[in-house]
């Protein structure tokens, strides 16, 4: 049974520690950079809050690759080097990538990296790797904060399903059309982005 | 180790981070780490890693790992170095310290170190210990001493089931320690309110139901502030304040003295004395069916007597919300509110770090804190006596014969080693203790303490500042390459775990307790000094510790083992109570938890010339100095930055980003500014731990003074006052 297999990051739980990010390189080997990134939503800066000292406030947004039911970076790819599976995970073929970035102007959430060494774009895979072995994603497993929740979006018992029906967990930018399978709960102030 | 390509799978644990019990599986392929995951323990919630064990591989395998012994070959710093053989290397420092224990006596050898191997060697030789607690942790240490005759009685009042409310006091342990942050979201998500106190908004501050901004050093006069609100309410529990606290002890007003039954009876009994409100006379506290009064006055034995509850309320009663509230410059509605919910959203767990007692005087703020938990009765007895048995470790195991190294408080080193007082130190050995870069007054110690050594021995694993410094410096191993016990610790982990040898050691590495062997033999020390590993191991668990009942070293080869529970009921206090009231800091005026300024506060007179209170917090990003070189960790975290708020950028015409001076008389440092909105006004920060090379000039640690406490030197030891700095900031020219 085809299945759609997704991430939901409990924006409230997450504590900006940074863990997913070392555990992406870690996993994927991947010396500089990373394909999961932790911005803050607050101040102009990493680690700082908006406001005026002291009402101020700040939270963490974990961003990757949002595996979309429509992602525009499949359609953007002139050498169809990007497909999405049966599971739902979007993959780049890097033998196919020739490195052109034009799924990195397509995609609204920044989600892909461009490896200059190897001239291929690269990406979140969901730890397909790992899944295949009965594994979950590396981040899941290592989220400091267990913050993150893994599992098939359309199997309303999985403990993904569950967290998006408790929290309400929704999408980044839902006007992109894009409809993810990476959901957020929000913060108890409501926030996400 | 097969060639095959396959891939073992060994279970150890973390090395990297102090304080800290992570599991870890470490994949092994051809002899090579290739990976970490966290590993499982029986109770699921002990499953942990964080981004800096996940950056193992980065540690194991750097370019920079020093790779044989080193002597120097220039001038001290200079970074002229030869290669020489473990023989010369080890044949050299024997005779150097056998030279200098000669000429200077035994103590005049000295080990500071966070290595516990060499603690064996200090104790043979009869060499000085340097006690690495007195790099900022001296002080909560101390006031827990004072208050419950322990050195971890905040855990009474952490390590509290099902609170109601969880304050944080200056801790950020999502940051810093977020294994303990797991706790506090249990606590959250159960419906507790989470309040934050601290200079800074941290990370944890972002999670809190309420930030309250404080000025640094002031968390006395609030929770005296936050008492005297809870006395004139009544919210105190009077219950809890007779049975367990010296509240109703009565105090002897001529000398501040407990009175005793000595001195209203016959005999010589050194019973407290209480007023009994039942029979309106005075009865010792140990009598049954008393009614103890807690406020008062009682003439007896000649003299005026008060419940030293009634000195505390007396004492609080001069911090009404205005004084409190001008003091710590918090709204005198949220400290009323605050303590209110502090004595109503029972129980309540008061989280502190160490930033809370970095200043001058932070056994007094620790002190204050630990007594407003104990009259709101907010103590948790059970759950600590739970958290107890964690500690262990008999400490006798690790000594060769049964004399511990004579005892030497970091900053009186200082004294040591410049001056000769008490005794000197000549020769100085650090393993895992970066003194030349972590140690406050760095100016100090790099113009005056360097100078005076005779000789300096550095095991590293990597070019430290402090490595730049020695005579002779040895490649020791991680954690991942040699076998070793990690202890429990506290309510972090109740488990003994095994790190077991998963790589060999690298280049020519070897591992600390081998040093310790070979430098032994070689002063002539007898031949059963040299302890392998596995007997180490054996010793420490055949040591009779009722808590190593029956774990072995097979069993810990299967996995870790949770020590045997071994309870302690009542406190270790000379009362066998909380003692908010100490005969002993009498004499420093300090018998309670008294409000004094921060010695380098904004409202000193120096303030004039250097306006800004200075911090040095720890971040997420690193551990003290020792992963400031782990490319993955600077990628997120680049380099140093001096936090400032924007009002006091504007006043100085800096911009974000700008290049910028921090100073004072001691020294200073230069570096980028991060101005924003997480940091009070008249507040600055430079997060510890990156190496002198990564400022353009100067160091963190030159702003810093290492000024002792006489009364923590008194009672425990002096703590580096960290946070206690008065600094200017300039944009660089």
């Amino acid at each position: 049974m085809a299945k759609r297999y997704g991430l939901v990051i409990d924006l409230e739980r997450c504590i900006g520690c940074n863990t997913c990010i070392i555990a992406c390189k870690l996993e994927n080997s991947l010396e500089k950079g990373s394909w999961i990134r932790v911005e803050t939503i607050g101040g102009s800066h990493r680690d700082s809050p908006k406001g005026k000292y002291p009402r101020v406030s700040m939270h963490f947004l974990p961003i990757l690759c949002m595996h979309c039911d429509k992602p525009p970076c499949l359609d953007a790819c002139p050498l169809e080097a990007i497909h999405k599976r049966s599971d739902g995970i979007v993959m780049v073929d890097e033998k196919k990538c020739d490195g052109c970035q034009a799924c990195l102007k397509a995609c609204p959430y920044g989600a892909l990296v461009y490896d200059a060494k190897k001239k291929t774009v690269q990406k979140c895979t969901l730890c397909v790797h790992r899944l295949e072995k009965g594994l979950e994603p590396f981040c899941k497993i290592c989220c400091e904060a267990e913050a993150i929740y893994f599992g098939d979006l359309d199997d309303p018992a999985s403990s993904a399903s569950k967290m998006i029906a408790a929290r309400s967990a929704a999408t980044l930018k839902p006007e992109a059309g894009t409809r993810p399978a990476v959901r957020y709960c929000p913060t108890k102030q409501g926030r996400i982005e | 180790m097969t060639e095959s390509g396959e891939t073992v799978v060994i279970r150890t644990a973390c090395g990297i981070v102090d304080g800290v019990r992570c599991g870890i599986l470490a994949h092994v392929r051809d002899g090579v780490l290739v990976k970490v995951e966290p590993a499982e323990f029986p109770d699921p919630r002990f499953r942990h890693i964080c981004a800096r064990a996940l950056c193992s591989t980065q540690l194991v395998y750097h370019p920079d790992r020093l790779k044989y012994p080193l002597k120097r070959a220039g001038k001290r710093g200079e970074g002229k170095w030869q290669r020489i053989s473990w023989d010369e290397a080890l044949d050299t420092i024997a005779s150097r310290l056998t030279e200098i224990r000669k000429k200077n006596g035994p103590e005049s050898l000295a080990w500071a170190i966070e290595v516990m191997a060499y603690i064996r060697l200090a104790s043979a030789l009869e060499a000085t210990m340097i006690n690495p607690i007195g790099f900022g942790d001296a002080a909560g240490p101390c006031a827990d001493e004072i208050t419950f005759g322990t050195q971890y009685g905040h855990l009474y009042t952490m390590d509290v089931k099902n609170p109601g409310m969880v304050v944080l006091w200056g801790a950020n342990q999502a940051e810093t320690r977020p294994y303990y942050w797991r706790r506090i979201r249990d606590a959250k998500e159960s419906g507790a309110k989470l309040v934050a106190i601290d200079p800074r908004f941290t990370g944890s501050a972002s999670k809190a139901d309420q930030y309250i901004s404080i000025r640094p050093g002031t968390d006395a006069a609030l929770a005296l502030g936050m008492m005297n609100v809870i006395f004139e309410k009544g919210l105190h529990d009077k219950a809890f304040i007779s049975q367990h606290t010296v509240g109703p002890l009565l105090v002897r007003g001529d000398n501040g003295l407990f009175l005793r039954e000595r001195d209203i009876a016959p005999g010589d009994s050194d019973n407290y004395v209480i007023w009994d409100t039942r029979t309106k006379k005075p009865r010792t506290h140990v009598e049954e069916g008393t009614r103890p009064a807690l406020e008062g006055v009682y003439r007896l034995a000649g003299v005026e007597c008060r419940p030293a509850f009634q000195l505390l309320a007396d004492l609080a009663k001069q911090y009404p919300l205005k004084t409190a509230s001008a003091i710590t410059e918090m709204p005198a509605k949220t400290i009323e509110k605050l303590a209110t919910e502090y004595a109503t959203r029972k129980p309540v767990a008061s989280y502190r770090s160490m930033g809370l007692q970095r200043t001058f005087h932070g056994d007094l703020s620790w002190r204050a804190v630990t007594t407003l938990a104990a009259i709101s009765g907010n103590i948790n007895l059970e759950g600590y006596s739970e958290g107890y048995r964690r500690f262990l470790f008999n400490g006798g195991t690790m000594l060769y014969g049964d004399k511990f190294p004579s005892p030497m408080p970091l900053l009186k080193a200082y004294e040591a080693i410049t001056i000769g007082q008490p005794y000197p130190i000549k020769a100085l050995w650090l393993a895992g203790h970066n003194f030349m870069n972590q140690d406050p007054d760095n100016n100090k110690v790099m113009k005056e303490l360097v100078p005076h050594l005779e000789f300096i021995v550095v095991t590293e694993l990597f070019m430290t500042d402090s490595a730049r410094y020695a005579d002779i410096v040895l490649p020791t191993c991680s954690f991942y390459e040699h076998l070793d016990l990690l202890p429990p610790l506290d309510i972090l982990s109740p488990y003994v775990q095994l790190q077991p040898k998963v790589i060999e050691p690298l280049y020519e590495s070897r591992p600390d307790r081998d040093i310790v062997n070979e430098i032994g033999l070689r002063m002539g020390l007898p031949k059963d000094f040299p302890l392998s590993a596995e007997q180490y191991v054996e010793r420490v668990l055949s040591s009779g510790h009722p808590s190593m009942e029956g774990i072995t070293l097979e069993n810990l080869k299967k996995g870790p083992v949770e020590v045997a529970p071994y309870n302690i009921t009542g406190f270790n206090t000379l009362s066998g109570r909380i003692e908010f009231y100490s005969e002993r800091m009498k004499e420093y005026g300090q018998e309670l938890p008294v409000f004094m300024e921060p010695i380098e506060s904004t409202r000193r007179p120096q303030a004039k010339k250097y306006p800004l209170s200075y911090l040095s917090t720890h971040t997420k990003y690193g551990n003290h100095s020792f992963l400031a070189n782990i490319a993955w960790l600077r990628e997120l975290d680049t380099e140093p930055l001096l936090e400032m708020n924007s009002v006091d950028a504007a006043a100085r015409g800096i911009v974000d980003g700008d290049m910028v001076v921090a100073f004072n008389d001691r020294g200073m440092v230069k570096l980028k500014v991060k101005v924003h909105e997480g940091i009070r006004p008249g507040v600055v920060n430079i997060n510890e731990g990156w190496w002198h090379h990564h400022f353009a000039e100067g160091s963190y640690q030159e702003l810093t003074h290492a000024t002792i406490n006489p009364a923590q030197l008194a009672v425990f030891e002096p703590n580096s006052a960290m946070y206690d700095n008065l600094v200017e900031v300039r944009k660089a020219g």
